[in-house]
């Protein structure tokens, strides 16, 4: 698990589940930041990533006594946060769209290699947030708890319903949608410039 | 083995390098990748860029590029475990609000407006559907009825994409909707009259409706169908068997109208017989000694002078009013000063509401004693009574509020936003606050544009309560922080809409409040409108920062 990236706070969590408020703000002080941010990548907008992070909190106060102090406790938060935030969005039905085609079935396009690697050389930070926020919500999703919470494939089949061998599908589908976004992204500047 | 040929050396497909690079191949298999790609150079080239794509998108997400937002700085579960019993006390008032209209103003309405002939099963069949409102606007009903089925189809678009996929609920509307278009409607004649004077001559007959516009007209002779009439003096003293529909300066009826008599004129007198009922709003309504109404008497008027006889209910809103014929109903008025004269007889009871008692003649005949209730004055702050009713037109507005943004909630979201443009939405409430019920009416000069006008009319005025609502909204952001979900931005409503009663009730300030939020509110829907309507305008080229040079591959994986 690469964020937050810290010792596990042991001590904290089970102050917190004996109802020690000010272990609570503790824990929720030091992870809140993360959430904020795991959100705001999955969702579409910062006023939902807001209300997301309020509510998973709220959702990790009540489940906090069935969290398994053998585990990793960021990998249970992420693991609850994408739960959440994959609700919304199927709630929101943002998915139907680009989720209900038969994927499987949908040839790839292979990449150039020179081209591919000339594309993200160029590409900054900044530029992957914005195209990001362009992507389906499932895409998103899968880049979103592979690449920030560093979720297995296990786990993002798990949240997403689908099975194992079809994460790597939804995970190359995904890096496809980005390299389209991020390409349009470049048209449209050059068009505008020109 | 998944690999694409390419003259001699076969290349692998990126799946496959993909799952390489995530550890996600058997040991074997991920040996011959291995393998392969240090002696291919496509290969490699394919992986070295999969894993500079893997750390860009690692970096990307990581980045800290927006600090906490300031209201999450503290965990605010105390605040949020508040709403749900305000949730819960708000739908009951609610509902007590909705139960305190309708008994008190829906109810009395109906049943007063079904004596008056009106008669309809609920208000929704009355106000749309009831034969005896359009009655005499029979030309115009194919219009109406359009109006009317598209804005139902809407509704009905609205709730079934709920439930249905919007396709096929589309579908089932659009079914319905060309149905009932496809009906097959009755045949009728019409004829159009259009001159400084119009003349129907005494012998004349014309079988249907007529419509004439003209500076004069006369009706000597005979319609056998509607009379409907935008001029600006009217004299009917010939025989109309349908219904009369008048837009003039001055009506007068001396002759037989069959049918109802609806309008708006500056004066109309009735000296002949109307055999059903009437319904106006004037300056000056007159019924003669020698007039005669057959059914119900609807008038909205500053000066009501009535001698003659109506064999129904009256019911009369009027700035002075005086009774001296016979009525057959009960009477149920609102106005200034009321005087019921000597030879006045009314056979039902007399309900007055007014600044000042009526003045009864002992010699008139009536059922009943008048029932005087002294018009309120609205200063009554200190009555306990007066804040219960404001607690039930807050919740009744929540609920309005509530179904609004139910209904069309992408709308009201962009409403919300649009008010805070402050200056734009104030400026342009104030063009639509005054604006567009002038537009309105000048639009209802035109035979089409009635129509038009009416409904526009109608909206304008429910805007006025939207606006409120909007407004409540965003006051409600401010003090719970914004949002993007549908029942978080009701609930900003209900509590910012509270707060915006409340400020209405603040004495002498509170009205100026209602103002500004109605100015502020209504700007902020039509901004909304504005936007929503506008064409889209291509985008312009976004400024592209000079590329720091740590954006590049390459660089050290943040931790």
């Amino acid at each position: 698990m690469n964020a937050p990236g810290k010792t596990e706070p042991t001590e904290a969590i089970a102050r917190a589940r004996a109802g020690d408020a000010e272990a609570w703000g503790e824990l929720y002080r030091e992870y809140a930041p993360a959430m904020f941010r795991f959100c705001r990548r999955a969702l579409p907008t910062r006023e939902d990533a807001e209300d997301a992070t309020m509510e998973i909190f709220m959702k990790l106060k009540v489940k906090l006594v069935q969290y398994d102090a053998t585990r990793s406790f960021s990998a249970w938060l992420y693991k609850v946060a994408a739960n959440h935030c994959w609700d919304i969005l199927r709630r929101r039905r943002i998915r139907q769209d680009k989720e209900t085609g038969d994927l499987e079935n949908v040839p790839l396009e292979h990449p150039d290699p020179s081209q591919l690697e000339m594309l993200i050389e160029q590409r900054s930070s900044e530029e992957v947030r914005k195209a990001l926020a362009k992507m389906g919500a499932r895409a998103r999703m899968a880049l979103v708890m592979r690449y920030y919470s560093d979720m297995s494939y296990d786990e993002i089949a798990d949240e997403l319903g689908v099975r194992r061998a079809f994460v790597g599908v939804v995970l190359l589908r995904a890096r496809h949608e980005l390299r389209q976004a991020l390409e349009s992204n470049t048209a449209l500047a050059a068009g505008g410039a020109s | 083995m998944n690999e694409i040929p390419e003259g001699k050396m076969k290349h692998l497909d990126e799946m496959t390098l993909l799952l390489y690079i995530e550890r996600q191949l058997d040991r074997a298999r991920g040996l011959e990748v291995s393998a392969h790609t240090q002696e291919c150079d496509v290969c490699r080239t394919l992986l070295r860029a999969l894993e500079r794509e893997s750390r860009l998108l690692t970096r990307a997400m990581l980045e800290e590029d927006e600090p906490l937002p300031s209201r999450l700085a503290q965990f605010q579960e105390r605040a949020r475990r508040s709403m749900q019993w305000i949730w819960g006390v708000v739908f009951g008032l609610a509902a007590t609000g909705v139960y305190a209209l309708y008994t008190t103003y829906i109810q009395p309405w109906e049943l007063q407006l079904e004596g008056a002939g009106f008669g309809g099963s609920n208000l929704l069949n009355l106000m749309i559907f009831q034969g005896a409102m359009w009655k005499g606007w029979q030309s115009m009903l194919t219009l109406l009825e359009v109006l009317a089925m598209v804005t139902l189809a809407g509704l009905g678009a609205m709730f079934l994409r709920r439930r249905i996929r919007r396709g096929s609920a589309l579908a089932l509307v659009f079914a319905g909707f060309c149905t009932v278009l496809a009906m097959p409607a009755p045949a009728s004649a019409t004829e159009f009259r259009k001159g400084d004077s119009v003349t129907v001559a005494k012998e004349e007959t014309i079988k249907g409706d007529v419509y004439i516009t003209g500076t004069r007209a006369r009706i000597n002779g005979t319609v056998d169908g509607d009379l409907i009439v935008f001029c600006q003096s009217l004299d009917v003293s010939g025989h109309v068997t349908g219904d009369v529909l008048t837009f003039s300066q001055s009506a007068r009826i001396t002759g037989q109208v069959d049918g109802n008599v609806r309008g708006a004129n500056n004066n109309l007198t009735i000296t002949g017989t109307v055999g059903k009922n009437v319904m106006v709003f004037e300056e000056t309504l007159t019924l003669d000694a020698n007039g005669k109404i057959g059914g119900s008497l609807t008038s909205f008027v500053e000066n009501l002078g009535a001698e003659g006889g109506v064999g129904r209910d009256a019911l009369l809103f009027f700035a002075h009013g005086s009774l001296a014929g016979k009525i057959g109903g009960g009477v149920r008025a609102k106005g200034d000063t009321l005087v019921i004269g000597p030879t006045a007889v009314i056979d039902g009871p007399v309900h007055f509401e007014g600044h000042k008692p009526p003045e009864v003649s002992p010699s008139a005949k009536l059922a009943s004693p008048v029932e005087f209730k002294q018009m309120e004055k609205k200063s009554s702050y200190r009555e306990g009574h007066y804040y219960v009713w404001q607690v039930i037109w807050a919740a009744a507005f929540i609920l309005f509020g509530l179904v609004l943004f139910a209904l069309m909630p992408k709308f009201s979201q962009e409403a919300v936003k649009s008010a805070e443009h402050y200056g734009a939405a104030a400026g342009l409430g104030v063009l639509v606050l005054f604006g567009v019920p002038i537009a309105a009416c000048i639009a209802c000069i035109t035979v089409v544009g009635l129509f038009i006008g009416i409904s526009t009319l109608f909206l304008w005025y429910a805007s006025l309560y939207f606006a409120q609502i909007i407004v409540g909204a965003v006051i409600g952001q401010w003090l719970m922080g914004r949002t993007s979900e549908l029942w978080p931005l009701i609930g900003r409503m209900a509590v910012g809409l509270v707060i915006v009663r409340l400020c209405t009730t603040i004495p002498h300030l509170g009205g100026w409040v209602k103002f500004a939020a109605i100015l502020w509110g209504i700007g902020a829907i039509s901004l909304a409108l504005y936007r929503r309507f506008q064409p889209m305008i291509a985008p312009s080229a976004p400024y592209s920062p000079p590329m720091p040079p740590n954006t590049t591959l390459g660089g050290a994986v943040p931790a």
